[in-house]
This record gives C-alpha cells, sequence and structure tokens, in this order.
C-alpha cells in the first residue's frame, strides 16, 4: 500500500480555509471544529517534535487550540492561516519550554562563542548518510530545548528567521547560529546513539 | 574564503555554507560563494551535506509516524459538550432569575392591573396590541406569545445565517416581521383628513377608521371604526364607535366613544361616556362629574381628578390624585397627596401609597377605610431583602454581560476599547441617552415608524444595562490588565461588574455613580456601532520585499520528499 508522502500544512496546493475561518470567527462551532480536524494532525506532530514528551505534546495542542478561539479575532486574512497557527504554537510551545528552564543558560553562553570551523565534510556526509528519520527523531528527543526548538520551527514549520527570532527572542543575526549550534548537537546525539547502537550490538 | 592564485585555499566555514543554503546572504555574497564552491571541491562537499542533513531533518520530522491521539481526537467534541453543559447552566440560572424577577416585580403589578380591570393582558399589551393599530391582532396579548415571535424570528435568523450574509439575513427576517405586522393594519378600510383645522361635522359619519392629524381638531359627527388623532387641540363631541387613540396636546371628550380611550396629552377631560376603559398620560386628568366609564381607569399624570362615575378599578399614579366620584371597584393610588372628597363613593377598599397622610372628607363614603403606606425613600440597608435582591442583580448582570459576550465577542472587545476613548463616549453618551427616548417616541407617533419606534426604545433600555457591563469590564481591565481571550476577559468582566454594581450602591453618591457608567459606556456602544458602519480603509498591500536568490542551491523551496 502507498503511503501518503509527508508534507507541510503550508505547502504549495494546500487551500486556506478561509470559509471555516470566517465562520468560526463568527462563533460558528461546526466551521471550529472543521478548523480543528484539519489542523490539529499537524499542530500535534508540531508540538510532538517540539516538546520533551508525548504528554507535554497532547497537552500543547489543547492549550494551544484553547488559545486560538481567543486569538482567532487577531487573525490577519491576508496571510497564511498556517503560519500564523505555526507561530502561536511555537510561541505557546517555547513559552513552556522556557519556563521550565531547561538547559537555556547553557545554550546561550554556546550561541555566543560559537568557532568558525570549516568541518570536514566526506565524515558529515557519512553520518547523514547512514541514519534514517527514525534515529533522527530519537536523537531529537535527546536535544536541548532551544535546539530543538530552532530546529523544528525552521524544517518542520517552514518559519522564517525573523519568526524564529521573535519566538525565540533572540536577535535575527543569531538565529544562523542558533541553528548550527542545534545541528552540531543533533550530530553528537546522533553519534551517541550509534555509539550506543555499537556497544548493544558488541 | 578562497582566494585565487593563494598558495593555501582558504575554506567557507560552516556558518557561510548554512546561511548560503538557507538563502539568508545578499546577492553578492551568494555569488561569491557560488563562484567559490565551482573551484572548491572541499567547500561543495560540504554544501552537498548540509544540504542532505537538512532533507534528512525536514523528512525526519514530516513522517507522519503517530496518529492524533484518542484524546486528541475526542477534545473538540468534548469542548463542545462541555460549553453545551455550561450553557445549560447558563440558561437555567437565567430561568431562576427570570422567574425571581416575574415573581417579585411583575405579578405583584400584574395582580394590581387586574384588580383594575385589566385582567387577562398586561400593561405591554394595553399599549401596544389593544390600541387601534392593532386590531387584527386581538389575540396576540400575552407576553408569552410575544415571546414566542421573537424567538421564531430569532430561529428564522439563526436559519438564514447560514445561508446568508449575516446583514442581509437580519434586514430580511426584520423585513418579514414588519410586514407581517403592517398587513393587518393596512387590511382594516381606513380615512384620512390633516390640516391645519379639521372638523367632522355633526350629520357625518365614517364608516370606517379615521385617522385625523391637524392643529385644530373636533369631531362632531360619528366614526364607526377607530378615531386615532394626532393635533393640538382635540374635542370628540361626536360618537366613536370603537376606540380613541390621541396624541395631543389637550383633549376633551365630551361626546360618546363605546371602546376604550387612550390618550397621551398634556391635558385630558372626558364628560362624556366611555365604553370600556380609560388609560391616560398626562400632565392633567379630569374625569368629570357628568363622565361615565363603564370599565376601568387607569393613570399617570401630575395631577388627576376622577369626579365622574367609573364601573370599575381604579390604578392612578401620580402628584396629586383627588376622587369626587362614585368608584365601583377598587382604587389603588401611588401619589405625592390623596383627597378624597365628601361625594365620592368607593365600593372596594382602596389601598394608597403616598408621601402624605390621605385627606378624607367625613361625608365620603367608603366599603373601609383607606389604607395608608408611607413611601420610603432610597434602598433600606436594613433589610435582608435588599442584600439578596442585589446579589441577583448581580449574577443576572454578570449573565448578562457574559451571553452578550459569548454572541457578540469583537463588538464587546471594540465597546471596551472605545470606553476608553473617554471625552468621545461621554459626549455621544449624552446624545444617546436623552435624544434615542425621544426620537423613539416621536417615531411611535406615525404608524409605520411605531414597530421602530418601540423596538428602538427596547434596544436602547437593553443598551443601559449593557453600559454597566461594558464600564465593568474596563474597570477590570484597569485592575487585572488587558486581555483579548474569551474567558479571561469575561473574568474581568465579572470583577468590574461587582465593583460597579457595589459603587453603585453607596448611598446618595451611588445614583450619580451609575448616571455616569450608563452614560459613559451607552457613549462606547454608540462609539463602536458607528465605527462599525464608517467605510474602512483601503489597507496598503506591502509588496514582498525582493531577496536575491543564490544559485545551484534547491534549499527553502519546497523539498522532494
Amino acid at each position: 500500500m502507498e503511503t501518503e508522502k509527508p508534507r507541510r500544512m503550508s505547502a504549495p496546493g494546500t487551500t486556506e480555509p478561509t470559509g471555516a475561518i470566517a465562520r468560526a470567527r463568527a462563533g460558528d462551532a461546526e466551521a471550529w471544529g472543521e478548523l480543528y480536524r484539519e489542523y490539529a494532525p499537524a499542530i500535534f506532530r508540531f508540538c510532538r517534535r517540539a516538546m520533551p514528551t508525548r504528554e507535554d505534546a497532547e497537552d500543547a495542542t489543547m492549550e494551544i487550540f484553547m488559545k486560538l478561539k481567543g486569538k482567532l479575532s487577531q487573525y490577519d486574512t491576508t496571510r497564511s492561516f498556517s503560519a500564523w497557527l505555526y507561530k502561536v504554537a511555537a510561541n505557546h510551545c517555547w513559552d513552556i519550554l522556557r519556563r521550565r528552564r531547561i538547559r537555556q543558560d547553557k545554550e546561550t553562553e554556546d550561541v555566543e562563542n560559537l568557532p568558525l570551523e570549516h568541518p570536514e565534510p566526506t565524515q558529515l556526509e557519512k553520518l547523514i548518510e547512514q541514519r534514517s528519520g527514525e534515529e533522527v527523531r530519537r536523537a531529537l528527543e535527546k536535544m536541548g530545548a532551544r535546539a530543538r526548538m530552532a530546529l523544528v520551527m525552521r524544517y518542520y514549520s517552514d518559519m522564517t528567521y525573523d519568526e524564529i527570532a521573535d519566538a525565540l527572542g533572540v536577535r535575527r543575526a543569531f538565529v544562523g547560529v542558533v541553528l548550527l549550534r542545534a545541528r552540531h548537537e543533533l550530530r553528537q546525539a546522533l553519534e551517541g546513539n550509534a555509539a550506543i547502537a555499537a556497544g548493544g550490538a558488541s | 574564503m578562497s582566494e585565487p592564485g593563494d598558495d593555501k585555499v582558504k575554506h567557507l566555514d560552516e556558518m557561510t555554507c548554512l546561511l548560503y543554503l538557507e538563502r539568508q546572504l545578499d546577492h553578492a555574497r551568494g555569488l561569491e560563494i557560488s563562484a567559490h564552491t565551482q573551484e572548491c571541491e572541499s567547500c561543495r562537499t560540504l554544501l552537498r551535506a548540509l544540504e542532505r542533513e537538512t532533507r534528512l531533518l525536514t523528512r525526519a520530522m514530516l513522517e507522519d509516524t503517530e496518529p492524533l491521539p484518542s484524546r486528541l481526537a475526542q477534545f473538540h467534541e468534548a469542548a463542545r459538550r462541555s460549553m453545551q453543559w455550561i450553557w445549560g447552566l447558563a440558561f437555567g440560572m437565567a430561568a431562576t432569575g427570570v422567574y425571581a424577577l416575574y415573581t417579585g416585580y411583575i405579578q405583584p403589578w400584574q395582580q394590581q392591573l387586574e384588580q383594575a380591570g385589566f385582567s387577562g393582558t398586561n400593561l405591554l399589551g394595553l399599549l401596544i396590541f389593544q390600541s387601534p393599530f392593532w386590531k387584527g391582532w386581538q389575540s396576540m396579548v400575552t407576553l408569552l406569545e410575544i415571546l414566542a415571535l421573537a424567538t421564531l424570528g430569532g430561529l428564522g435568523f439563526m436559519f438564514l445565517r447560514r445561508r446568508l450574509r449575516r446583514g442581509s439575513a437580519l434586514a430580511l427576517v426584520f423585513a418579514g416581521l414588519c410586514a407581517a405586522m403592517l398587513i393587518p393594519a393596512q387590511a382594516s378600510a381606513t380615512e384620512l383628513r390633516k390640516g391645519d383645522r379639521v372638523t367632522i361635522a355633526k350629520d357625518e359619519v365614517i364608516h370606517s377608521d379615521l385617522y385625523v392629524a391637524g392643529g385644530r381638531i373636533r369631531v362632531d359627527g360619528t366614526v364607526e371604526g377607530d378615531l386615532v388623532v394626532a393635533g393640538g387641540d382635540v374635542e370628540v363631541a361626536g360618537h366613536v364607535l370603537g376606540d380613541m387613540l390621541s396624541a395631543s396636546g389637550s383633549v376633551r371628550v365630551p361626546g360618546q366613544v363605546d371602546g376604550s380611550i387612550r390618550g397621551y396629552a398634556g391635558n385630558i377631560t372626558i364628560k362624556g361616556q366611555v365604553g370600556r376603559n380609560v388609560m391616560t398620560f398626562g400632565g392633567d386628568v379630569n374625569i368629570d362629574r357628568d363622565a361615565t366609564i363603564g370599565g376601568s381607569i387607569t393613570s399617570f399624570s401630575g395631577r388627576a381628578s376622577f369626579d365622574g362615575h367609573v364601573q370599575r378599578d381604579v390604578l392612578a399614579m401620580g402628584g396629586q390624585v383627588n376622587i369626587g366620584g362614585n368608584i365601583g371597584g377598587s382604587a389603588k393610588i401611588r401619589a405625592d397627596e390623596l383627597n378624597i372628597d365628601s361625594s365620592a363613593q368607593i365600593a372596594g377598599p382602596v389601598n394608597y401609597q403616598g408621601n402624605k397622610p390621605p385627606q378624607v372628607s367625613e361625608q365620603a363614603k367608603l366599603a373601609s377605610p383607606v389604607r395608608f403606606e408611607k413611601v420610603k425613600h432610597g434602598p433600606d440597608y436594613s433589610n435582608l431583602h435588599y442584600y439578596i435582591w442585589q446579589v441577583i442583580w448581580l449574577a443576572a448582570f454578570i449573565l448578562y454581560g457574559l451571553v452578550l459576550f459569548s454572541l457578540m465577542p469583537k463588538f464587546a472587545q471594540e465597546a471596551v476599547h472605545y470606553a476608553e476613548q473617554y471625552g468621545a463616549a461621554a459626549g455621544l453618551g449624552v446624545l444617546v441617552l436623552f435624544g434615542v427616548p425621544i426620537a423613539a417616541c416621536i417615531a411611535c407617533i406615525t404608524v409605520v415608524g411605531l414597530f421602530i419606534g418601540i423596538s428602538t426604545l427596547f434596544v436602547w433600555y437593553a443598551s443601559l444595562y449593557f453600559a454597566q457591563v461594558i464600564i465593568g469590564t474596563v474597570v477590570g481591565q484597569w485592575l487585572m490588565g488587558r486581555t483579548s481571550e474569551f474567558w479571561p476577559f469575561i473574568g474581568r468582566m465579572a470583577v468590574g461588574v461587582i465593583i460597579v454594581r457595589l459603587c453603585t450602591t453607596i448611598p446618595h453618591v451611588g445614583g450619580w455613580v451609575k448616571f455616569v457608567v450608563i452614560l459613559w459606556g451607552i457613549g462606547a456602544i454608540s462609539l463602536a456601532i458607528f465605527r462599525r458602519f464608517q467605510p474602512a480603509a483601503a489597507t496598503a498591500q506591502m509588496p514582498p520585499s525582493a531577496q536575491p536568490l543564490p544559485p545551484n542551491t534547491t534549499i527553502g523551496g519546497p523539498l522532494p520528499a
């Protein structure tokens, strides 16, 4: 059986549910239900990638949709609904994570002192080639909150550098540094996973 | 970065490569990187590795490995059910409040009116649906039926709202209701007379309803239908077989009216015979000694004299009430002073609420002594009942706010926002608070404007309460900060309404606080409505900023899976 290719909510060809949004704004519960059914899976997946546990992701998804009911009137209809939705979700998840202060201080320090290097390209290629999506997801779970959040915002939600800077509360010029630092952390986690796997096998 | 001709090649750092792939470098820098990677194998490999890493990351994140948990799949339905439960509770509370209001206020009034001869009907029904305008609606006299009509209209609106735009649905429902109400009035035959001086001669017979408007109106002839008069000076010396409705400066009725008289006038004098009831609103009301009223009298006036013969009850409210005639039923009087002359005969009990004790002549023939109750001014703070009612009213206000905020969340937020434009809100508040009821009353004089006038009065009256809710929310936001979310907004409204209601109960000052709050709030509501009807300025669409696209990259656009 052929499985559907993964796609973003905001991918080209995805139509905006303008009618449902307008009706939901007017208080139509059915329209709200339509929006929920359409977008809840994607937002849950976003939270699942951004939050450390499945329970956190479920709670965050529900909280985001409860928050959206009140915020829907603020949505600018000339812009992409899914992009706005991800922005709300990102802000909410980051608020939760920031309150927990997971590795925040250490990360800030690391970001400021990232050395400019030219890594060995073939080693990096080798590391990437051998990894599966499942391994990457496991590695993401081991990462710090800010690094994971940055990767999810950029590579799952396709958020711009400005939006990421706004959500994480950093200067725009540092977003690239945050993303690169996050990639380094991911590579370390992938290597750690591989080492554990190798140790288990031996 | 590499420099052609250098012995040692300087490679691109990883940060630059990443920013290049993510299209974050300017065009010139992008071209430099592109040129360098065509010459440098190592940097080209690094770029390729980073691009693969991006693809791996994206694919890993987008792969749908977990279905939506059942807890989340059922969340929306559960939320709906919980909201239904809340609505059930809210309507339960509303029903309790309505019942308490009915038993506390409406029922005693109804009993008073019934005792005054208006059994089986109510004040609203008398005012609106039993006037000559509504002859075809005689059966529609109970408040329940009015509510049923309103509910039907509401259901119609809800039904159409899904299919039509909100404004057009509303217009359709209102147009339908107006048409339904106008059809019976148009169906009956009418004759219209107008002029500075209008006279219906003694030998003239009008075989239909007669509508007369003029400066001086004299009806000496016979009107077989209803008589509706609006003028400066009106005299009805002839015979009206139907009802008479008058809105005039001065009205004299020395003739005969077989139906009821309902008059809105500065001065009303009845000298002839009235077959049914009399309801008068005026500065001065005189029921002459020769007058005979077949039913009851309800009078709201500055000074009233009942010297004629009234077969049933008298209900009078006013400054001064004099009774010198014969009353076949009871008398209920609420006035500053009551005088009962020696010629008076009252068959039923006399209940009098007033400031001064009644002056009763010893020669007056009364079935029982006058029951006098001195009017107490202001609330009775020592009575527990007062506090219970304050709590009930407070709950009713919060419930009212909750319902309105749920129905019109955006409008409520706008009204709260405009309440903070103090000058504009207060200015408009003065205009609307006093201007709208005057305009509505003027509209009521005309046949077509009656429905609009009464509807406007209802909306205006409801907005007096909504104004207090709006200002309560403003106060709540002052204390707890601004919010745009629904339930925190409701929380601020509840806290603010409690504070406002407490302030309005302060002795001596409370009344003024209430007046200012209503003035301010009604201004904010009007401002919100006014701004809604203003044409919105077209929002300028900003063109997207042109970003130079670096060559030789696929990053940033849609990625192949």
